[in-house]
């Protein structure tokens, strides 16, 4: 294993993550697990209930066990580990678990693009500057105009176009990196 | 305007904002072309996941009270009524994401939910039989057996017991009830 610096970590895409976690590196499949914490908390919540934390543990550790499996050419990295997440949380239910899928296998069909955009916003938006996720959040989420918005942060309407811009773009940025 | 300029306020057309000299920089740029289109599918995720995210989010101190007291008299008609008195869609998906059904629940009476499942793309084998099953935080039920034609379409109308809030519906073969086919979550 070879231990890279951690802002070499934190600007690579999720894919370039998920490779060098495959080859072994602890530094990156922990950058991995902070971002998609979130996303992948969501899908163990909704499905495992109050077994939520063992969901996640299960989660993460199959992702760092099948992680050589991962092939980009086939998929990006979010849509990877969304099928790993669902797969994992619905085979670790707890006491009121499902029965267990049949079509077991990781790479039978593709999630829909949407909800893998999804998966990968949730993971995205964390890694923004706290401004700019805060505006774009309060934008989109509680639906407020941008005046609205300086009014609420106390800031000049300059501002709050300003982070709202570049969020967006960084966010764009970030979508492209993962699709190269 | 120059293309960082352009590159820079690319988000502004997400809003429908009518900038002449933005649009025609960008119908020469192929950089910007592509920028705009992942603009595109950033607004759209965010726009499709934001009425999940703000029911997360704290409403605003003003109307705090307000939203408190609403959400107790929702709360309590929740104990016997899961999905309130309107028509309540689960959304059913193979393990790998894919569609394959819609079940619609609404009260039948005082004591029944009415379930509605309309399904499509059910992968069909020998006999066609499904088994639909429900759960709730502490118990599931078998709710029925269907059949799917062969190209794995079905449309099917169950009764469950309306004490109890279904939050799970899942779909497996009849005959094997681990081999599960579809579910909502």
């Amino acid at each position: 294993m070879t231990p890279q610096p951690l802002e070499l970590e934190a600007r690579s895409s999720d894919a370039e993550l998920l490779e060098a976690t495959a080859a072994g590196s602890e530094a990156a499949f922990a950058e991995l697990r902070g971002r998609y914490r979130g996303a992948v908390g969501r899908i163990c919540s909704t499905i495992a209930g109050p077994d939520r934390e063992d969901c996640e543990q299960e989660v993460f550790a199959r992702i760092w066990r099948k992680a050589p499996l991962y092939d980009r050419r086939r998929g990006s990295a979010a849509g990877w580990l969304l099928t790993v997440a669902r797969h994992t949380a619905l085979s670790t239910h707890g006491g009121r678990r499902p029965p267990t899928p049949v079509d077991e296998e990781l790479e039978v069909e593709a999630a829909e693009a949407s909800e893998v955009d999804a998966f990968w916003l949730v993971a995205a938006l964390g890694r923004l500057p706290e401004r700019e996720r805060e505006v774009i959040e309060l934008a989109y989420y509680d639906d407020l105009a941008e005046s609205a918005i300086a009014k609420q942060l106390r800031v000049p309407l300059g501002s709050v176009k300003t982070w709202k811009r570049r969020g967006l773009n960084r966010l764009a940025t970030l979508l492209g990196e993962e699709a190269a | 305007m120059t293309h960082e300029e352009a590159f820079r306020r690319l988000p502004d057309l997400l809003d429908d904002r009518d900038d002449a000299a933005l649009l025609a920089h960008v119908r020469e740029c192929a950089d910007c072309q592509r920028q705009l289109f992942l603009l595109g599918r950033v607004d759209r995720a965010l726009r499709g996941s934001a009425p999940a995210r703000r029911r997360r989010r704290r409403p605003w101190p003003l109307f705090a009270g307000a939203a408190a007291a609403v959400a107790a008299a929702a709360a309590a008609f929740a104990v016997l009524l899961p999905s309130g008195t309107s028509a309540h869609t689960m959304m059913l998906r193979t393990a790998s994401g894919r569609v394959v059904g819609e079940a619609t629940m609404r009260h039948a009476d005082t004591r029944n939910v009415s379930l509605s499942l309309s399904a499509h793309g059910l992968p069909v084998v020998r006999g066609h039989v499904f088994v639909l099953w429900a759960s709730d935080k502490g118990s599931t039920m078998e709710v029925g057996r269907f059949m799917a034609d062969p190209t794995g379409k079905a449309q099917v109308r169950f009764n469950l017991p309306a004490t109890h809030a279904w939050s799970h519906l899942w779909v497996t073969r009849a005959g094997d009830a681990h081999a599960m086919v579809a579910s909502s979550v």
